[in-house]
């Protein structure tokens, strides 16, 4: 009895320092831009050197991102099951729902069409849903990386155009006849552990997008001549007939840590 | 000259004299008050000097049921049934409670002549109007009345009192009071609440669940709609279907041992509401008699019909909500025999909560002899039913969705339930004995959707797939076998009575379940995938000791031990439901239930589980008292609640989750007004401790295994009973945290007041000079913020229930109202994710508020004719 009626009184005198279940739900604006910290100018061509030395001059570079979503996972954790599923609504803190098409060499903050929800769990991981539709559909036409520019490294310039879709191009094939969605779709187009350890409070969760990564490691060299009066050139849209560019490309769009920042701000 | 006619009792005042006898545990009903019978107009001439009646001796004195049994004319016989409906006598008593009656008694017609010589003929219309008489002319006994006592024998046991009174005109079994009462349960302090319904029957009740809003603390909130069972919140629990919460009617269980929506849920829905006499709840687990889920208490239902006679009842109105209940209490039976039918249909407010029932009782209560009684019972039920589900409070916001809407309109569910008990009971001298069996089938589907098209996994083995849908259909069909007794032994030592028993359940349950999603669709009910198959043994043997030691006068000790021996036996049919690295040559691909392990090698899908453990569980009650009616009480007690089988693993000990639970409070009963108002109050503060509590999850659409919790709080409850009402309040003031981290339990209410209140009496109109009777019911529920996940708060509740009835001889005309100020509330509110694809494409998977709706106003006109049973 006296263990009942000890905790009980703790449970009293709890009563008057906590009256809540725990945690809160919260709204939030959230917005995305190109990383500030590159010194990027709004309508400005874009330079930088990139990890195999080719100087790159983005004019354009567009990305599109249907959806934020923010996890409890840890990034260790996120990333260490390839049968986690897709969609985990158990470890969701934060949702921003509704494609917002960001110019990344303007370092303005481009807010989403719809505020983001969310609760005060902390959060340790972000995803981005970079998809116009279904995550798991199976084609999907839109767009998602836009980029165009020159680059050049030893006197030799290769003036690209890269527009990247994730549909039925992304597909991969299962890893065994009795494992038909061990490579789904959803994976390619989820990207994600991305480090961001914050508790929303209602201040803004701004993306920001760092365009070097895209290019980190892309062989220009192997790039897809389009033309040759004027020299052009193309990053190919199909995993099937991929190029070393083509995939580094794509890699460096999907990569959890490098291209994408998150932050909040007031 | 006037001729007054009126009648003598011949007993007056009925003594218990006779040897055998135990003083203080029977007491005969005593007349307080008789009217004259007035000469019925154009009657003539009474065919004989008297008549012989037989009625009933309600629990509050009232007199109801008059037959006839030796008629003096039909006028007369209906003017003695007028003068009788307005006696009023001192109840019955059994064991100092009090207790209906059927009395037989001979009513001499005399006339006599006034003093005064005024002439007071019958009017033209044949009635006689007279002044009052002097008090001394209503009551005349004849000579012999004082000669000698009315009462010659009485033989007793605790099942009935048969005491023969003996007149001059007839022999003496021909005059008998039968003391309908059954061996009181001793009050385990003030959290133990028997509930007479009484004339708080004319606060409308659609369920038999109901009344337990009569019990302090009670919330009743239905996320299923109309055939869903109700969830019931008692004081800081959330019982969900019962699950914490003992549930049984005249001794049969109601909670379904094995049931795949959740490990005691208990569906009431059974019962018929014009059949319930009286509930006893006792809010915690304190007695030993108490068994499994009794972990917030335990409430148990004593069927009966007051009203003789065969009644037909209908009720129609909103939203083609339709009723027809047929009963019929044998005259010359008591209360406790009765038959009864009830048929209902609606077509429900809002979207998808169209309902259809049948219920049917039967009950005969008799006697093998003077100290063996029996009763034998059988239950019979059916409905289908359509459920709204939830509704996001954001689509609501938007417009995208009513109020009253439904996402999905497949949710709903069937449930049947027949049962068959009976009991013999034995009483002589100082021992009784009793012994119940009962044997029960039932069934019940449910298909709800919580979360819209979330949580349907992609798994590597199956075919890609989109999100298919969360409609969960669960279906369980059980059959329960129970037996239980006691023996329990009364004596005088150190000059006092004292009690022991010895007591015993035992219940046998199979069970076989089943939980599989169905394809999304509007009329499709393909399943795509099973979740569970289960079937399940499940027994519960428990054996009591309870002692009622009276120490003192004024002190009392009550209590004992229970101990309960659990045992399961579980074969789960899907026991593989994924592999991680499949057999190339013979994948699994999107089968539910799979033929092998890791790596694909081969195995059987099924797999058993038996588990067993023990619980021994200490309950004490002290009472200190009566002090000129006021009691203290402290109580103590532990209890169990067993495994869900879903979760036993070979070799787990059960029972899983234990409670102990405290309580001091205190009661006081007593008349007031020259007795005229009968008042009863309590007033308790408790706590108790869960160590692993059932926390609801609305991805699962059920309670899932949670941590430690206490709960501590305060209640006060107060009925006030006089001439013209009958009304009773309660409020309920609880918190309940979880151990570790002194957060909120949420979805539990911690302000829980309710008012159910009663008038009546007789009209000033008098057709064909029987008089109208008008009856009022009022019920009021107020609900505090309740606390829900993520520190938000429910809204408020507060409904209205209103009835008026006015009834003229063996007729009556009434209306109902529920939600009288046609409210809008939420009557069940969450904070969960799901995804309804309202705003399509992306997911919605972070928590947000849903609600269930509360129903709006329902307006339902009832009629009824009651053949027979002398009213």
């Amino acid at each position: 009895m006296s263990r009942a009626v000890f905790t009980s009184v703790l449970a009293l005198l709890g009563a008057s320092c906590l009256d809540s279940t725990g945690n809160r739900l919260v709204g939030f604006k959230a917005q995305a831009s190109g990383d500030p910290a590159l010194g990027l100018v709004a309508g400005q061509p874009y330079t930088f050197t990139s990890g195999r030395g080719y100087e790159v001059t983005l004019t354009t570079a567009r990305l599109f991102v249907g959806a934020v979503y923010l996890s409890t996972l840890e990034p260790m954790t996120a990333s260490g099951s390839v049968e986690a599923p897709c969609v985990t609504p158990g470890l969701i803190t934060g949702e921003v729902r509704g494609g917002l098409l960001v110019d990344v060499l303007d370092p303005t903050p481009q807010v989403f069409p719809a505020p983001g929800v969310g609760s005060d769990v902390p959060t340790r991981s972000a995803q981005l849903w970079l998809t116009s539709g279904d995550v798991s559909a199976a084609d999907d036409s839109q767009v998602i990386l836009h980029v165009e520019g020159t680059a050049a490294r030893g006197g030799t310039s290769w003036p690209f155009v890269g527009k990247l879709t994730l549909g039925k191009n992304r597909a991969l094939p299962p890893r065994s006849a009795a494992l038909p969605s061990a490579n789904p779709i959803c994976e390619q187009r989820i990207v994600t552990p991305i480090p961001f350890a914050a508790a929303l409070d209602g201040r803004a969760v701004w993306l920001k997008v760092d365009p070097r990564a895209y290019f980190a490691s892309v062989n220009f060299g192997t790039l897809l001549q389009v033309s040759s009066t004027p020299p052009s050139y193309a990053f190919r849209d199909d995993a099937a007939t991929a190029d070393q560019a083509d995939n580094a490309l794509f890699n460096g769009l999907r990569a959890a840590s490098g291209p994408y920042r998150l932050e909040l701000v007031p | 000259m006037i001729r007054r006619w009126f009648t003598v009792p011949l007993s007056c005042a009925v003594v218990l004299t006779a040897s055998g006898a135990r003083a203080g545990e029977y007491q005969a009903p005593e007349l307080l008050k008789t009217t004259e019978v007035k000469r019925p107009a154009g009657g003539g001439e009474a065919a004989q000097d008297h008549v012989l009646v037989e009625f009933t001796v309600t629990a509050s004195g009232q007199v109801q049921d008059v037959a006839v049994l030796e008629s003096a004319g039909e006028a007369w016989d209906h003017a003695v049934r007028e003068s009788m409906a307005s006696w009023q006598f001192k109840p019955a008593r059994h064991e100092g409670v009090p207790a209906p009656a059927r009395m037989r008694l001979s009513l001499k017609l005399l006339s006599a002549q006034s003093d005064g010589g005024a002439h007071d003929e019958p009017s033209d219309a044949g009635v006689a109007t007279q002044p009052e008489p002097p008090p001394s002319a209503v009551v005349h006994p004849p000579d012999h009345a004082h000669d000698r006592p009315h009462v010659v024998t009485a033989t007793l046991d605790a099942g009935a009192a048969l005491v023969e009174v003996v007149d001059a005109g007839h022999p003496g079994h021909e005059l008998t009071t039968t003391v309908s009462a059954r061996s009181v349960p001793k009050s385990r302090g003030a959290s133990d609440v028997t509930i007479d319904v009484g004339q708080l029957k004319a606060v409308p009740r659609t369920t038999g669940g109901d009344f337990l809003k009569l019990a302090p603390g009670v919330l009743l909130t239905n996320e299923g709609g109309e055939g869903h069972p109700e969830r019931i919140f008692l004081r800081g629990f959330d019982a969900r279907e019962g699950q914490d919460l003992e549930l049984s009617v005249d001794g049969v269980p109601v909670n379904d041992s094995g049931n795949l929506h959740g490990n005691g849920y208990a569906d009431l829905n059974f019962i018929i509401p014009e059949l319930v006499e009286s509930l006893r709840v006792i809010e915690g687990p304190f007695d030993p008699r108490q068994g499994n889920y009794a972990v917030a208490g335990s409430a148990e239902y004593q069927l009966g019909l007051t009203q003789r006679g065969l009644t037909m009842k209908g009720a129609f109105g909103s939203f083609n909500t339709g009723r027809l209940t047929l009963l019929w209490g044998p005259e010359s039976t008591s209360a406790r025999t009765f038959g009864g039918v009830q048929l209902s249909r609606s077509d429900g407010f809002g979207q998808n909560r169209a309902a259809q029932s049948a219920r049917a009782a039967a009950q005969y209560e008799g006697r093998l002899s003077d100290s063996l009684s029996f009763r034998v019972q059988s239950v019979g039920y059916a409905s289908a039913f359509r459920s709204a589900g939830v509704v996001r409070e954001d689509d609501f916001q938007a417009g995208r969705l009513g109020f009253f809407d439904t996402y999905d309109v497949r949710q709903g569910g069937e449930a049947a339930r027949f049962s068959f008990s009976g009991e013999l009971h034995y009483h002589q001298g100082g021992f009784t004995a009793h012994q119940e069996l009962a044997v029960l089938a039932r069934s019940s589907r449910i298909r709800e959707n919580f979360t819209g098209f979330l949580t349907d996994v992609q798994l590597p083995r199956q075919q890609p797939h989109p999100q298919r849908g969360d409609l969960l259909d669960r279906d369980t069909t059980s059959w329960t076998f129970v037996g239980r007794g006691y023996g329990k032994l009364r004596g005088r030592v150190f000059g006092r009575s004292q009690e022991l028993e010895l007591g015993y359940f035992a219940r046998y349950d199979t069970t076989v379940g089943q939980q599989q999603r169905l394809l999304a669709g509007a009329d499709t009910f393909v399943p795509y995938a099973k979740d569970l198959d289960l079937e399940a043994k499940l027994t519960d043997v428990g054996l009591y000791a309870d002692a009622n030691l009276n120490l003192t006068d004024w002190l009392t000790l009550r209590g004992g031990v229970r101990a309960d021996v659990l045992t399961y036996v579980v074969q789960n049919n899907c026991a593989v439901t994924d592999v991680r690295r499949p057999n190339n040559a013979n994948p699994p691909g999107d089968s539910s239930c799979l033929s092998q392990r890791d790596f694909g090698l081969p195995r059987e899908p099924t797999e058993r589980a038996s588990a067993f453990g023990a619980a021994v569980m200490p309950r004490g009650t002290l009472l200190v008292g009566p002090f000129q009616g006021l009691t203290f009480t402290a109580s103590l007690g532990d209890g169990v609640r067993s495994m869900d089988p879903q979760f036993v693993n070979q070799g787990r000990e059960t029972p899983f989750a234990s409670i102990r639970a405290w309580e001091a409070g205190a009661m006081w009963g007593g008349k007031l007004a020259d007795e005229k108002l009968d008042l009863s109050t309590r007033a308790v503060v408790f706590g108790t401790r869960v160590d692993k509590d059932l926390i609801f999850s609305e991805q699962e659409g059920r309670n899932t295994l949670g941590g430690a919790t206490n709960r501590l709080g305060g209640l006060a409850q107060a009925r006030l009973k006089g001439p013209a009402f009958d009304v009773s309040a309660h409020g309920t003031y609880v918190q309940s945290r979880f151990e570790d981290t002194g957060l909120l339990v949420p979805y539990v209410p911690d302000l829980v007041l309710r008012f159910d209140g009663a008038l009546f009496g007789d009209l000033p109109w008098r057709p064909l000079g029987s008089p109208l009777k008008a009856t009022g019911g009022l019920g009021i529920t107020y609900v505090g913020k309740r606390a829900l996940p993520f520190g938000q708060r429910s809204d408020v509740i507060f409904v209205m229930d209103a009835s008026a009835e006015v009834s003229w001889r063996w007729a009556s005309v009434g209306v109902t109202a529920q939600n009288l100020l046609n409210t809008q509330y939420r009557l069940s509110e969450f904070n969960f994710a799901s995804d309804f694809r309202s705003t399509p494409p992306f997911p919605t998977l972070v928590p947000v508020r849903h609600f269930t709706a509360g129903a709006p106003l329902t307006v339902l006109a009832t009629a009824s004719v009651t053949l027979g049973g002398g009213k």
